[in-house]
């Protein structure tokens, strides 16, 4: 802690919050609000003569609210940096602090927020995680009986620097406890609650197990677990240890605790797997292994930064094998608990990792970025013809489209994902993305469904999840209609609906629309995009009188092999369940529909010539002699 | 439209990997290089046993430079596997990386259509020939390169967060470590004696 505050080249912002950031890899620039410590730091020395003088007392968040600070205080003694700072909530203002701050005239009143912005060119985020409060778990008493606290709470009550000293009392009558129970997985491994494993508590179950013992050798010790997990090197040696010392480990997951009246002594109900039975014991203190749970406002720094949020919150890296500190967004790294529970050890070689990952960044004197981006093609655009427009600055995820009404919109290049939203969003076809022309997607679109297109199942994948599901499926050999023809996008964002229409009117038996879950996405909310534009269509299909099957909308991951195959084969079963001529009068009843809905798609350059080819290729009739092989 | 490497014509040329027995064990790479040569643009469509191993991609690049290709379908495995190999070996031939398109006709074909042979093969000439009509359409692209700024921020000043900071610091960049707390330190300065080593934990 220290050594960050004396490093020439860290400069610690304490009491500082992110508002704002703008820019894109090596460019960012970020808002940030200094909130008024109402001392000033290069004036105050930390020596506490203002605390000492002030007569409020209110809870210290950092004794997780079990002891007290001043109005005018620090959080502890170690704080870095020793400044002190008033809780202007409660502070009433008597100034007897400034009369004792005396010379060093270190407090000021009139001390305001201040908005700095810095130019940034890498970012990592550390922002840790939260303590599940257990009182949401009724049954264990949380806040009714003085005598059950938390892990945390343990910590500091426990502690040398904590507020009782390191004498460990019990908070109902401040006796030294005799026995302790300890309780793993409360709030996590727990449907109603958090459904994952926290990581670390079964750990520091053992420790503060053991630390209370080599304290208190005559303390009876058990600790409730569901398993017992310790997988890093060194840890099961401790666990070991731990049981060598005496200390009684249960299997059961308690039901319920109960409290008598009289003596506050606790009782926990269990079942307990060596016995075969439900038990009921006594102890003095029960200490609750709280769920590590993701920062409240982690959908705040979420949306502020750009990055996403795994399903139970969590921060989410870019890939979990290959890119473990990487964020979505380039330029931004993930250390430590943010990006899922871990402990100290983790925690740290993260830290390392993640530096040296923005140091790759920083200490480029330029940073490449794939041209695979959209652009405008301005005599297209009807805004540029002072026409109401903007639909694709709404598509965007990542604000990089730039928007005046009368002029066509601008892409901030370096911004622009490479999506392809706006692109399909944009109703004139005034966008395209490099790579991912319309005239490249459509010539792909009229080859795949150049012969017996009614047989075929066109499938649109995105590059990260579906493509990725559909090559597992191969990798797992799972056997799915050869009917399927794929192709690739990089986000579902880019399906545009013409494509979709031209397949059907080029006859297509069927067509799926394929990307990652929601919350998989790799371009933040591009598959919202798609997927509204998908949702959509399938409503317009069924009250045309589409068959239903013939078009269809799956979420399927990288992991989800299994899902591919089945869609597909399900697909198929439709396409069998149809007879022949039923599906041709279907797809020749619905073509002239489609060719309505496709129009536009025709104006595009080079879309004629992609047609063509096609035509010319349709299998086994390629039109040139057979090169010299 | 014009070619890469000065050409006028867009002369495409195919590459059909075996990949050992994964693709050829499944469909005959020849039957489709044959069928790939009779594509528009197609001027050369060869198969080989590894498109990725050093025999594969010197083959690659002898043939554009032999034969003037300005496009190159590579048919063989996951993009997510060898793009960017494939990528670089038309960049070293002196093609820009971006003419390079690749079919997959092992994970998304032979490996899944194992016991339907002949529905395989379609399915990878159909592919190969996708992949073709893509490529008739590539343009050279450059990558986009963007000046930095040689600061680094870090938010969060617990333990990942303070070690992350002095790593960069220790590097040479300007880092500011933002904390919304009066403190840095995050939870492990509130915790008692830490495992594994059982110091204190400041
Ligand atoms: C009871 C208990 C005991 C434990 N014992 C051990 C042990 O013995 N050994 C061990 O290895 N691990 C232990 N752990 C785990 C350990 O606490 C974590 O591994 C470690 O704290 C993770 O560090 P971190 O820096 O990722 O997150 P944190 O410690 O949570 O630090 C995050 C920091 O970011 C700040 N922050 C949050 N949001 C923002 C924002 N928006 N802007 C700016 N700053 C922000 C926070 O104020 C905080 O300072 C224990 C955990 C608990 C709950
Ligand atoms: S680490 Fe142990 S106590 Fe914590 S949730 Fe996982 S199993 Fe339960
Ligand atoms: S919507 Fe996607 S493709 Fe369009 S500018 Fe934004 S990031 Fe780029
Ligand atoms: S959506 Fe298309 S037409 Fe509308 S402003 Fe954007 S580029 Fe112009």
């Amino acid at each position: 802690m220290v050594d960050a505050s004396r490093h020439p080249k860290v400069d610690v912002r304490t009491y500082t919050e992110v508002e704002r950031v703008e820019g894109f890899v090596g460019n960012f620039k970020a808002q940030l609000r200094e909130k008024a410590r109402f001392v000033f730091e290069d004036r105050c020395n930390g020596c506490g003569d203002c605390a000492e003088v002030c007569p409020i007392e209110v809870p210290n968040y950092f004794e997780l609210n079990i002891a007290p600070r001043k109005a005018i205080d620090v959080a502890m003694s170690q704080s870095v940096p020793l400044v002190y700072n008033i809780d202007m909530d409660s502070c009433i203002e008597c100034y007897q602090c400034v009369e004792a701050c005396g010379e060093l005239d270190a407090i000021d009143f009139s001390m305001e927020d201040k908005l700095v912005w810095e130019d940034i060119g890498s970012i990592v985020i550390a922002t840790g995680f939260n303590h599940f409060d257990p009182s949401a778990m009724t049954e264990y008493g949380y806040g009714r009986f003085p005598n059950v606290i938390t892990a945390m709470e343990m910590e500091r009550l426990n502690n040398s620097a904590g507020p009782t000293g390191g004498n460990l009392i019990r908070p109902s009558d401040g006796k030294n406890p005799e026995s302790i129970a300890i309780i793993n997985c409360v709030g996590s491994r727990d449907k109603r609650f958090n459904p994952s494993c926290s990581n670390f508590c079964c750990m520091y179950a053992i420790k503060n197990a053991v630390l209370l013992k080599q304290a208190y050798p005559d303390m009876e010790l058990s600790v409730y677990y569901i398993d017992i997990r310790t997988p890093s090197k060194g840890y099961e040696e401790f666990y070991d240890r731990a049981r060598k010392l005496g200390i009684r480990f249960i299997q059961g997951r308690p039901g319920l605790i109960t409290e008598d009246p009289e003596t506050q002594n606790v009782f926990v109900h269990s079942e307990d797997r060596d016995l075969g039975r439900v038990t009921e014991r006594e102890y003095d203190m029960v200490m609750l292994n709280q769920a590590a749970i993701p920062q409240p406002d982690a959908d705040t720094i979420s949306s502020v930064l750009n990055i996403t949020q795994s399903p139970g919150g969590w921060f989410m890296e870019y890939h979990p094998k290959l890119r473990p500190l990487d964020t979505p967004t380039d330029g931004i790294f993930l250390a430590g608990a943010c990006q899922g529970p871990k402990d100290i050890p983790s925690s740290v070689a993260q830290g390392a990792g993640a530096a040296a990952r923005a140091g790759r960044v920083v200490h480029s004197e330029e940073w490449e970025i794939e041209p695979t981006v959209a652009v405008v093609w301005e005599d297209r655009c009807i805004s540029a013809e002072g026409k109401k427009c903007g639909v694709c600055v709404r598509a965007c995820p990542y604000g990089s489209i730039l928007y005046e009404e009368g002029k066509a919109p601008e892409i901030v290049t370096a911004k622009c994902h490479g999506c392809g939203g706006c692109v399909a969003e944009c109703p004139h076809n005034a966008i395209t993305q490099l790579h991912f022309t319309d005239a490249q997607i459509l010539a792909q679109i009229q080859t795949l469904l150049a012969d017996k297109p009614e047989e075929k199942i066109l499938a649109f994948r995105c590059h990260w999840c579906s493509y990725g599901g559909a090559d597992l499926a191969g990798v797992s050999h799972f056997d799915y209609s050869a009917n399927e023809r794929g192709l690739r996008v990089m986000c579902s964002a880019r399906m545009d609906a013409d494509f979709i229409y031209e397949a059907f009117r080029l006859g297509a038996g069927a067509v799926l629309f394929s990307g990652c879950h929601p919350q998989d996405c790799h371009y933040i909310t591009g598959q919202r995009v798609g997927a509204k534009r998908a949702k959509r269509m399938l409503k317009q299909f069924e009250r045309v009188g589409m068959t239903s099957g013939r078009f269809r909308i799956e979420w399927i991951s990288a992991a989800e092999g299994d899902k591919y195959a089945r869609v597909v084969n399900e697909m198929q079963d439709v396409l069998d369940s149809i007879p022949e001529e039923e599906l041709q009068e279907e797809i020749e009843k619905l073509q002239p529909y489609m060719e309505k809905r496709a129009r536009r798609m025709r104006e595009v350059p080079q879309i004629e010539e992609a047609a063509s080819f096609a035509e010319k290729i349709a299998l086994g009739h390629g039109t040139q002699d057979p090169a010299s092989t | 439209m014009v070619g890469d490497n000065g050409n006028n014509e867009i002369r495409i040329g195919v590459f059909l990997c075996h990949c050992g027995s994964n693709i050829a064990g499944v469909v005959d790479p020849r039957e489709i290089a044959e069928y790939a040569a009779t594509l528009p643009n197609v001027v050369r469509s060869v198969d080989t046993m590894y498109a990725c191993a050093d025999s594969g991609q010197s083959l690659i690049k002898e043939e554009i430079q032999k034969h003037n290709l300005n496009r190159v379908v590579v048919s063989a495995c996951s993009v997510r596997m060898h793009e960017p190999t494939f990528r670089a070996v038309v960049k070293e031939a002196g093609l820009n990386p971006f003419l390079m398109e690749m079919a997959n006709i092992r994970e998304q074909c032979t490996w899944a259509h194992g016991h339907h042979p002949e529905e395989a093969l379609e399915k990878a000439k159909s592919l190969t020939a996708a992949a073709v009509a893509k490529a008739r359409f590539l343009t050279p692209l450059d990558m986009i390169k963007v000046p930095v700024t040689q600061k680094a921020m870090v938010v969060g000043g617990g333990v990942a967060g303070i070690n992350a900071a002095l790593d960069l610091a220790d590097q040479g960049v300007e880092t500011i470590l933002v904390e919304k707390e009066p403190t840095i330190g995050g939870v492990m300065a509130q915790l008692n004696k830490t495992f594994p080593t059982m110091d204190c934990s400041i």
